[in-house]
């Protein structure tokens, strides 16, 4: 098992008598890039929830990087390297873009306990790189409350990136986005996966997207796996196209 | 439609964001504060000496309204606080006849603000627990009862008589000569507060203002932030409550009491909240309009009321948040470049 950077092993969880997750079993390999998908409600942002500690599980065991992340709080989980960008873009209106960024990256840097030192001088650098990299440099001076969604959709990518996660989780990251920005947005994602071996896990209702940019597909359905494998083979597989394929290529 | 320079110098955009809002502000107000003492007889000069004590006192609260994003009604417990441990040292230091030496008289002073830090870190340890309208009834509630406390407990606090006769020594007696001492003390405490809004601390506390599920994903422990933010807010507002034993020559409970944590709150609203020096600015409209108020009618709290109500229903962003938003609409109308001026800035931003 070893060169996996996440296993999940025997997951569970219930929300009063709701199972919402039921004996998830999964792994992904350094480098991965992979996708959840299944139908609204099938537990896919539970199941990032789960590993990222905003939830806890009832049993199963998160293993990251060789360690038990299983129950940490979010802000433990975020320092071992895992980030996430949510569905509905959740960034700090009412700073600057720039400011934005450079918070995250002062989170990652450790230095948000730092009182007297001047913020706007400390992680320049890799504010800037993140920034340029998501494309809202020009925007940097702007309230984030105010960008337009496609742009608050970018930012929440680089608040994600800020700090060099290893493992990045994204929550529908296209969604809401026109055409353009949601193929500059994915093609930004390869590149993050190519280039800099980030492990990419996200979930997508764009079939088109999905069955391009996800090289491993993880197919859920009312809180359990149904089907695991390349996109070929899920597409071909039966039970994938009752639950959920069968709805978009009907 | 031309696009903005990419690399701006950015005070522009920290004037919107409200952090860099008001240097000509401040420094207009620096220079007046100066003169002060110059107003022919000893009453302005008094109010002076108020406006800046309070104004501290609500420039500390702002720490946890403004930059944290949590509405405290119990903050004078730490003013009240740190006024009393001033108050007890001072007359326990001070000799039968009444007066007291310098050196004693700025130890007694120098006491103030770690007690009430203390007072908030165990006050704190409970209230960063929770967030909104819970956050602020239990600072309420632990408000009160600090005041209950002082209020009832007469052999050590000596109750609801107060502490009289905190007269400091000859020197500091001269109304001008209290007026310079608080505001060389107001304004280093002041330059500290707002090198720590400007540290990576600060933008952290406006991180959990604006989202703060978000900021534990990025690695932030909330309720640490929140816990030093307290204890930073309670030292502040201890050395302002330090001040005010000497200054009004007494202390009583109602320093604690919520009616004096309503001024911070008050202050701060005219102000705005969203500028760093804004409660000092409210404290300055508050404190004078009171004080000129009071010389003709009883009516005080029906006025500050309607002050409060027109702020609230017509300047939610206070005093200064209507000088910000005449700057932005200015800006706008130079970003559209001699275009249409009423576009506004959602036109500009609509571009791709």
């Amino acid at each position: 098992m070893s060169g996996n950077i996440l296993e999940v092993a025997g997951l569970h969880k219930h929300f009063g008598g709701l199972h919402v997750m039921c004996d998830v079993n999964f792994a992904m390999e350094e480098g991965e890039q992979s996708a959840i998908i299944g139908p609204n409600g099938a537990g896919k942002s539970t199941f990032m929830n789960l590993l990222t500690g905003y939830h806890r599980p009832d049993a199963g065991k998160v293993v990251f990087g060789g360690e038990d992340i299983t129950g940490l709080l979010p802000h433990k989980v975020a320092r071992r390297g895992i980030s996430r960008a949510f569905q509905v873009s959740s960034i700090f209106g009412r700073m600057t873009v720039g400011e934005n960024v450079r918070a995250a990256v002062h989170a990652q840097m450790r230095a948000t306990f730092r009182l007297f030192a001047p913020a706007r001088s400390l992680g320049v650098e890799e504010t800037g790189r993140v920034l340029e990299l998501c494309g809202i440099e020009p925007k940097r001076d702007l309230m984030a409350g105010e960008l337009a969604q496609g742009d608050k959709k970018r930012l929440e990518l680089a608040i994600a990136l800020a700090g060099k996660p290893r493992l990045l989780f994204l929550d529908e990251p296209t969604a809401g986005m026109s055409i353009e920005e949601a193929r500059s947005t994915m093609e930004l994602v390869d590149r993050l996966n190519r280039e800099l071996g980030l492990t990419v896990l996200f979930t997508e209702h764009d079939m088109g997207i999905v069955f391009n940019h996800a090289r491993k597909l993880t197919l859920m359905h009312r809180g359990e796996i149904v089907v695991q494998g390349t996109p070929e083979e899920v597409r071909a597989n039966e039970v994938a196209q009752k639950v959920y394929l069968g709805e978009h290529h009907a | 439609m031309s696009a903005p320079s990419p690399h701006h110098p950015g005070w522009l955009a920290r004037l919107r964001a409200g952090d860099g809002l008001g240097w000509p502000v401040a420094i207009l107000m620096s220079v007046l504060f100066l003169l002060v003492p110059l107003l022919p007889g000893e009453y302005w000069t008094q109010v002076g000496t108020e406006i800046l004590i309070l104004g501290l006192f609500a420039m500390s609260f702002n720490l946890l309204y403004g930059y944290m994003g949590q509405i405290s009604f119990g903050h004078a417990a730490f003013f009240g606080v740190g006024a009393y441990a001033t108050a007890m040292l001072f007359t326990a230091l001070k000799t039968p006849a009444g007066a007291i030496g310098v050196p004693e008289f700025l130890l007694s002073l120098l006491v103030g603000p770690p007690v009430a830090a203390l007072a908030a870190l165990f006050i704190g340890f409970f209230c960063v627990r929770l967030t909104g309208i819970y956050f602020a009834m239990l600072t309420l509630a632990f408000g009160e009862m600090l005041f209950y406390i002082v209020f009832s407990w007469y052999s050590f606090t000596k109750g609801d008589d107060g502490i009289q006769g905190l007269l400091p020594p000859d020197f500091f007696q001269d109304s001008a000569n209290f007026y310079y001492f608080t505001l060389a003390i107001v304004a280093l405490a002041l330059f500290v507060m707002w090198r720590i809004t400007e540290s990576p601390f600060g933008s952290a506390l406006r991180t959990l203002r604006d989202n703060q599920r978000r900021a534990a994903f990025l690695g932030t422990n909330v309720k640490m932030h929140m816990l030093a933010n307290f204890v930073i807010a309670g030292a502040f507002a201890g050395l302002a409550g330090a001040l005010w034993g000497p200054f009004s020559r007494s202390v009583n409970p109602g320093l604690l009491g919520w009616g004096e944590s309503g001024i911070a709150v008050f202050m701060t609203l005219i102000g705005g909240a969203g500028a760093f020096i804004g409660p000092i600015v409210g404290s300055v409209i508050y404190t004078m309009l009171q004080a000129v108020v009071k010389m003709y009618t009883v009516y005080w709290p029906l006025t500050i009321g309607s002050v409060i109500l027109l702020i609230v229903l017509f300047a939610p962003g206070g005093i200064l948040g209507i000088i910000e938003r005449r700057m932005r609409a200015a800006r706008a109308g130079n970003q559209a470049n001699g275009g249409d001026p009423a576009a506004g800035p959602s036109a500009a931003e609509a571009q791709p």
